[in-house]
């Protein structure tokens, strides 16, 4: 009898040992957890029409509050709706380098429109931020090489047929910047981009930059202190949200302003919301709200949205429209890929 | 047996206890527990040996007490891959750390790693190589007398070493400042060919990057118009990230993070300064973190023979380092 007890005490006794182990590791901070969306997966929050979102190389559809996966993760990045919102274009990242698709909103590969790869790594290519343009055109990052000096890397803008055919210069990069990302065709011909500097004290920052033709000089829309990149036009191209970074007050904002495109100005600009990091803004397709992404709590880019009182649709004014609202967070415990700007159609 | 006076009855199967018996099995107890919490922070141990062992003749170059007082600490980062002996790395990054717990404040200062400078074994060369003549102990000589600063600790990591610490944080949070773009980016992580590279293109904007994409982040400069001075800048950002990412971290994380910087890291901290840090990571941040790299007029661009190097200019280097490195 006693030796069974003192069994059943030895067992005790390493069952407690292991139980502080456990506690222990209970105890420790933990990074917060993120998961990949699932098929009929529901958000906090329903958004109008439909949205093309991607985390971890997954293209996602999100409709009615329902995200549906298109795409196996496979590198996918970036996508971009045609005009009429029946077709997309669509990154696809490699190692070394990566393409254009063409695809349907289901997912299914149509075309593919770049051929970038090469045997040799530094002959590979890159193209990014793909956007459709008037007339069936497609403007996109690309990194062409210079002969004379191969370390150096920037992204111009380019444009192409979206038939296929010869691409085009459209920008003229600062050297050994990064370049020029993130094009928006205006119908007017214009182009809206982001274009990186770095002054002579060393200091690295963005403008939004606008250009009437391929290779013109062009204007900036903002100041190199605002340090202001990731445009995004409402639909009916009056007004232009963009994301502004002031590392002093260590915050990121998504600001607002209307576009004065004849004049190559903005109007007076409104912060929208304001977060350590705030980024990828989109407007809704009618114009009433604008959704963006930002880390909550649990860690992970969430979407995020915030009402527009008037709609981006108002002529432009002299103030921009006030925001409607506090944000309102419209998922949680996901990860989206920030520098990939959510499509948004009705 | 007699309880609160009531005189019950043994059982006749209730075995005897004696005071020698219970003892034995309360320490039986004690004894468990304390094996258990030994094997969750084996790691910690196991890592206190390795740095004591490795850190040779240098357990601490200047100890100071565990208290409030201001501490500066010299962050060495190195690429150890298999292109180089284990004990004659480079170090690619060096920043001083000024940390002053009372008023909450952190300067960071980057040393260039091509600054020209007389190095502890009497010669000239660039200020990287130090660390390869005689480890952490030479390159805080050659930080102290050529900075005229003392340095109370070191740390010196390993690519493996920030790419797991990163890792266990569960990536970081980067506002990606530009385009950083590298054709020539060396692919010398999990690989027998350590002269290999890939092509490296982080795009800009907040965004959340493990820790293979933060180190390309921190260790790219081939596109970068600032070069070795535009990355400083970069790692300066990616360890005020990585600050408050750990925000979530508490002693009991320590095991973990010392599991994964296992042998790639070094460093003279006693687990009482990391302890003691802990608690003050929160509530470090926005105007209290003043951060320096030392761009022209500090430094010039030259060559020194056939060598491109980075020539100081003590005159406007030292008062500055004297205002904030007191």
């Amino acid at each position: 009898m006693k030796r069974a007890l003192a069994a059943a005490l030895a067992v005790g006794m390493v069952i407690f040992g292991v139980s502080v182990y456990q506690i222990l590791d209970s105890l420790k901070g933990k990074p917060p957890g993120t998961h990949r969306p699932v098929s009929g997966e529901h958000a906090a929050v329903a958004l109008p029409g439909v949205m093309y979102v991607t985390q971890g190389g997954a293209l996602y559809r999100f409709q009615g509050g329902v995200f549906k996966s298109l795409t196996k993760a496979e590198g996918w990045t970036q996508p971009a709706l045609s005009p009429d919102g029946s077709q997309l274009v669509a990154v696809r990242r490699y190692l070394n380098h990566s393409d254009l698709y063409l695809l349907d909103t289901n997912g299914h590969v149509i075309r593919q429109l770049t051929h970038n790869a090469s045997g040799i790594v530094e002959n590979n290519h890159w193209s990014f931020y793909p956007r459709f343009g008037p007339s069936q055109t497609l403007f996109y990052s690309f990194d062409p090489k210079d002969p004379s000096n191969n370390y150096r890397v920037d992204l111009a803008v380019y444009s192409m047929p979206l038939s296929g055919g010869t691409a085009h210069p459209w920008t003229a990069p600062n050297h050994y910047t990064g370049g020029d990302v993130a094009p928006i065709p205006l119908k007017s011909g214009s182009l809206l981009y982001s274009k990186y500097e770095i002054s002579d004290q060393g200091a690295v920052y963005s403008q939004l930059w606008i250009q009437s033709r391929a290779l013109a000089s062009g204007a900036p829309l903002t100041a190199p202190e605002d340090d202001c990149g990731q445009p995004a036009l409402s639909a009916d191209a009056t007004m232009v949200a963009m994301v502004c970074s002031h590392p002093q007050a260590g915050n990121t904002t998504i600001e607002l302003a209307p576009l004065l495109a004849a004049s190559f100005r903005l109007g007076p600009r409104q912060v929208l919301a304001t977060g350590p990091l705030v980024a990828a803004p989109v407007f809704s397709p009618d114009g009433t709200e604008l959704a963006y992404m930002a880390p909550d709590a649990g860690g992970g880019f969430q979407l995020w949205t915030v009402g527009l009182a008037g709609g981006g649709a108002a002529a432009p004014s002299p103030s921009a429209s006030p925001a409607a609202g506090p944000p309102r967070q419209v998922t949680s415990g996901l990860a989206f890929d920030s520098a990939a700007t959510p499509a948004w159609a009705a | 047996m007699e309880i609160g006076g009531i005189r019950r009855r043994r059982s006749r199967y209730a075995p005897e206890w004696t005071r020698r018996e219970i003892g034995m099995v309360l320490a039986g107890y004690l004894l468990a527990g304390l094996m258990g919490a030994a094997c969750f922070f084996f790691p910690l141990f196991q890592t206190a040996v390795t740095t004591a062992a490795s850190s040779g003749t240098l357990p601490n170059p200047n100890p100071v007490a565990v208290s409030s007082a201001p501490f500066t600490v010299l962050l060495l980062g190195s690429d150890d891959d298999s292109k180089f002996q284990s004990d004659r790395v480079l170090t690619q990054s060096m920043i001083l750390v000024r940390v002053v717990p009372e008023t909450k404040s952190v300067t960071m200062l980057s040393i260039p790693r091509d600054l020209w400078v007389p190095l502890p074994n009497g010669s000239k060369g660039k200020i990287d190589a130090a660390y390869s003549e005689g480890g952490a102990h030479s390159a805080i000589q050659a930080v102290e007398s050529n900075f005229h600063v003392k340095v109370d600790d070191y740390v010196w990591v390993g690519l493996q070493g920030l790419v797991n610490v990163i890792n266990k944080l569960g990536g970081v949070d980067v506002n990606v400042s530009n385009p950083v773009m590298d054709d020539f980016y060396p692919a010398d992580i999990g690989t027998t060919n350590p002269y290999g590279y890939y092509r490296v293109a982080v795009l800009p904007g907040p965004q959340h990057l493990d820790g293979i994409h933060a180190l390309q982040y921190v260790r790219s400069r081939h596109g970068d118009l600032r070069e070795d001075f535009g990355r400083s800048f970069r790692q300066q950002q990616v360890l005020l990230a990585l600050k408050a990412q750990a925000g979530h971290l508490n002693a009991a994380s320590l095991p973990e993070i010392a599991s994964a910087l296992n042998g790639e890291v070094k460093t003279s901290m006693g687990l009482d300064r990391i302890r003691q840090l802990l608690p003050l990571v929160n509530q470090i941040g926005g105007p209290n973190v003043k951060q320096i790299v030392l761009l022209p007029p500090y430094t010039a661009e030259g060559m020194i023979g056939d060598q491109s190097v980075v020539l100081p200019n003590w005159d406007q280097i030292l008062p500055l380092v004297r205002q904030t490195f007191p």
